[in-house]
């Protein structure tokens, strides 16, 4: 067994050592990757949103308020439009977010105590840019009325400290658990980047057996393996799942130890984790190439299946929200027992005993494997009987 | 012209006989552009998070509290699973993941309220999506103001004022909020549309470059370069090749970009005509796109689909649908345009999600254009440079077999001629 996986290792590290152009290429591609979002996401937070305001007051309020908007974090006003009908189409170009529209005589109202309207109108078909600037300006907004109540107060002769508690009786305190600092790059990054390297491995997975079957080396590859399928399999990834699990490692390794998101469980489950991932997808490539035993079905396929693994991993849009039948649908992706066990491990320090049986559904991958190396094995079987049968039916 | 027009006529009709002659291609082709979309717009047909598990606990057990606590339960998002005793027992159901958010009452939240103080409820929410701390955030706040004012309401009577008076005072400035192009705020409405260009783009992408791989793999002459063209008119061939795409995915993109989101009620502003004009240049700049790249780099039939699937991953963040264009970094940004998917969600996202006309996207529609231009140039360019060094090699390795085999004498009537470089050949060899 030893020797016949060891034959097969190092048929496949001479391949590799000819041909390494794969290899090279979809590891800079998963360096270009973790690149690009770590670069993307450096703010944490999309900052200096574009907003406008619609003064129709022209009041010295409503400046003030263009002011204070542009002083908030997030966004800055990048214009002050005139009506409505200019700034839709703004927002329409795409160049604002979200504008405020201050109608006419507000200031008047103010002071004569008829509750002047203030209309937020928020661009929400882009979700994060939307999002963030309705909360900035949501909150500017209260922090004005509250602004306006204050002076009323004082006014009236309350103290400073009272006002507080008048104004905004209650108040929320918000724990952010896992991501203090509501940082995007940290959301992003900890499940796409294993996310990709999953995508990755389990294509290179099945192309190296398709391409085994595209060159008419099948042969040749499996009676180094002296016919054993399984040994075949096994030989033929090692070198494969060796890299892989190494760059998982390593990426887990700069984010949680050199960006430094919040790595709250055992670091030791960190990397079970992450091994099982480059294992399971491995296993799952696997069984698609070996089962199929055409090479360009058997890529449009695995490409097929694993384009949704990024939507059903369930890191973005919640699995439970999706319907029942993608919620079990999800249980056949790696990523999304690796996700869940990530958000144990990391975001609640859980330990062995909550994530283990994501790490039995990880681990019964293999069994996939050894599906796949009993595909191929009837495959060839057939294929011998069938030869067997036409040479006998020759030489009739 | 005549003969231009047989020349991609020819091309044209191998084009379509190879797209359909190809399991491969027509999975690409035909079952992702048309599975994708239903299967995307059925996952997020909720679009949002509902009636989210969430715990309380409420060591202040007072009117206001128990009020607070029905409101939440009362919200679309939220759902109070669980009442818990303490933190300890709603910790662990957080840990455990029945519940994603734990609203704590702490015990002076009662007494606080009678002194006019500010009282605090503490919110813990899980991060590992953000869509749980959304839906604790919308669900919660919408709580908090209404109560807020119930309060208010509450001590304003008691002091004297009527309701009118109490509201002026509340609410000296009434603040109204109108999500547009999106109203229900959800995944869906503005995941989909950039999730059916990206279709659209990767697929066509996809499969250009598998046909290109096939033709170089199976060495079918030189990627479908009639024998008769010369150098300069190569293009015919990439016009030939483009037609068939065209034609192939006119069909795919009403479907996908008209009927399917109106199946599935997702926003919908724009209309057929605006774009279908939208459209043209963006399909012809992702086929010139595709042939560039695929003449360039790809070797074989299924390489294409091990290097350039997971791109799709960076090319919707680089769109700016996520991450907004202007808070780019500037490389990115610029990076982003050699793709015809940027312009391409963005302008379409614009028109059909916000009804904007032609008009208001002209920097996009002249992106694609340009796109397309640039790309055409490329695509033939490349082939021709290819095809020159090709022929040539094949003269070369033809001659020296036939003066190994008969001398010198025997490429003076060659039948291969390549007018130009005939001269040199024959120094070579001489």
């Amino acid at each position: 067994m030893k020797t016949s996986i060891l034959r097969v290792l190092k048929r496949e590290l001479r391949r590799i050592w000819r041909n390494p152009r794969y290899i090279i290429i979809l590891t800079l591609g998963i360096v270009f990757t973790f690149v690009f979002f770590a670069s993307m996401t450096k703010e944490g937070q999309p900052k200096r949103l574009s907003v406008a305001v619609v003064d129709m007051d022209g009041s010295y309020l409503s400046r003030r308020i263009c002011h204070e908007i542009n002083a908030t974090q997030g966004v800055s006003v990048k214009a002050v439009y005139n009506n409505h009908s200019e700034a839709r189409k703004a927002m329409q170009r795409g160049d604002i977010f979200a504008f405020y529209e201050i109608p006419q005589g507000t200031y008047n109202d103010l002071l004569q105590f008829r509750s002047p309207h203030f209309v937020l109108y928020v661009n929400s078909a882009y979700m994060l840019a939307g999002t963030l600037s309705y909360k900035q300006l949501a909150t500017m907004g209260m922090l004005a009325t509250g602004a306006v109540q204050r002076e009323v107060y004082r006014k009236k002769g309350y103290k400073d400290d009272e006002i507080m508690g008048l104004i905004q009786p209650v108040e929320y305190d918000t724990r952010t658990i896992g991501n203090p600092w509501i940082n995007y790059g940290n959301y992003l990054m900890t499940t796409l980047i294993p996310a990709v390297i999953a995508f990755i491995v389990l294509m290179h997975s099945a192309y190296v057996i398709s391409r085994e079957r595209q060159e008419r080396t099948l042969k040749n590859w499996l009676r180094r393996a002296g016919g054993n399928t399984l040994y075949a399999l096994i030989g033929k990834m090692l070198p494969y799942n060796i890299w892989y699990i190494f760059l998982c490692l390593l990426a887990n390794l700069i984010m949680f130890g050199f960006m430094g998101f919040p790595l709250e469980g055992s670091w030791l489950l960190m990397v079970l984790n992450s091994i099982l991932l480059v294992f399971a997808a491995q296993c799952a490539g696997c069984f698609i190439a070996g089962s199929i035993p055409d090479p360009p079905l058997a890529m449009g396929v695995s490409a097929i299946y694993s384009a949704m693994s990024f939507s059903l991993s369930g890191f973005s849009f919640p699995v439970e929200s999706m319907p029942t039948f993608f919620y079990s649908f999800s249980w056949l992706y790696p990523i999304r027992h690796y996700f869940l066990n990530f958000s144990d491990i990391a975001i609640f320090g859980n330990g062995f005993g909550h994530c283990w049986p994501r790490f039995c559904a990880l681990l019964a991958f293999g069994l996939l494997l050894l599906m796949g190396a009993f595909m191929m094995q009837w495959q060839q079987n057939r294929e011998e009987r069938l030869s067997v049968q036409s040479s006998k039916s020759d030489a009739l | 012209m005549i003969n231009t027009l047989k020349d991609i006529w020819t091309v044209f009709s191998i084009e379509v006989r190879r797209v359909f002659g190809d399991r491969m291609v027509l999975l690409i082709f035909f079952l992702a552009p048309i599975l994708y979309p239903f299967i995307f717009c059925y996952i997020y047909h909720n679009e949002n998070v509902e009636n989210m598990a969430v715990a309380v606990v409420d060591e202040a057990q007072c009117d206001e509290s128990k009020r607070f606590i029905h409101k939440l339960d009362a919200t679309p998002e939220l759902s109070v699973a669980y009442r818990c005793n303490n933190m300890g027992e709603a910790r662990q159901l957080m840990e455990d993941h029945y519940v994603r958010s734990i609203f704590y009452f702490p015990s002076d939240f009662s007494s606080r309220l009678a002194k006019m103080q500010t009282a605090r409820v503490v919110v813990f929410s899980d991060m590992s999506s953000f869509y749980f701390y959304k839906a604790a955030l919308t669900g919660g706040n919408a709580v908090l103001i209404d109560e807020m004012h119930t309060i208010e309401l509450e001590r304003y009577e008691r002091a004297g004022l009527t309701d009118e008076e109490a509201r002026i005072q509340m609410q000296p400035v009434v603040m109204e909020n109108t999500t547009l192009f999106n109203p229900t705020g959800g995944y869906g409405s503005f995941f989909l549309p950039c999730l059916m260009m990206l279709v659209i783009h990767q697929t066509l992408f996809l499969g250009i470059c598998i046909l290109t791989g096939d033709a170089r793999e199976n060495r079918k002459s030189l990627h479908l370069i009639p024998p008769h063209l010369r150098r300069g008119s190569v293009h015919r061939v990439t016009m030939g090749r483009s037609l068939c795409y065209l034609l192939i995915y006119v069909p795919i993109c009403i479907l996908d970009l008209w009927f399917i989101p109106r199946w599935f009620n997702l926003p919908q502003l724009g209309n057929l005509y605006t774009i279908l004009i939208f459209l043209l240049p963006f399909v012809l700049a992702v086929i010139f796109f595709g042939m560039t790249v695929g003449n360039l780099f790809v070797r074989q039939k299924i390489s294409p689909m091990l290097c350039f699937v997971f791109f799709s991953l960076v090319l919707f963040f680089v769109t700016g649908m996520v991450w907004p264009q202007e808070s780019m970094p500037r490389f990115w940004y610029h990076f982003s345009y050699l793709f015809p998917s940027t312009p391409g969600v963005q302008g379409f996202v614009k028109i059909s999600s916000m009804g904007a006309p032609l008009s208001e996207v002209r920097a996009e529609y002249m992106a694609l254009w340009f796109q397309a231009a640039l790309y055409f140039v490329t695509a033939t360019l490349v082939l021709s440079i290819q095809t020159f060094i090709r022929r040539r090699q094949n003269i070369l390795t033809h001659n020296l077999r036939r003066v190994r085999q008969e001398g010198v004498a025997a490429i003076a009537d060659s039948p291969l001629k390549f007018s130009r470089n005939r001269s040199s050949v024959d120094n070579n060899h001489k």
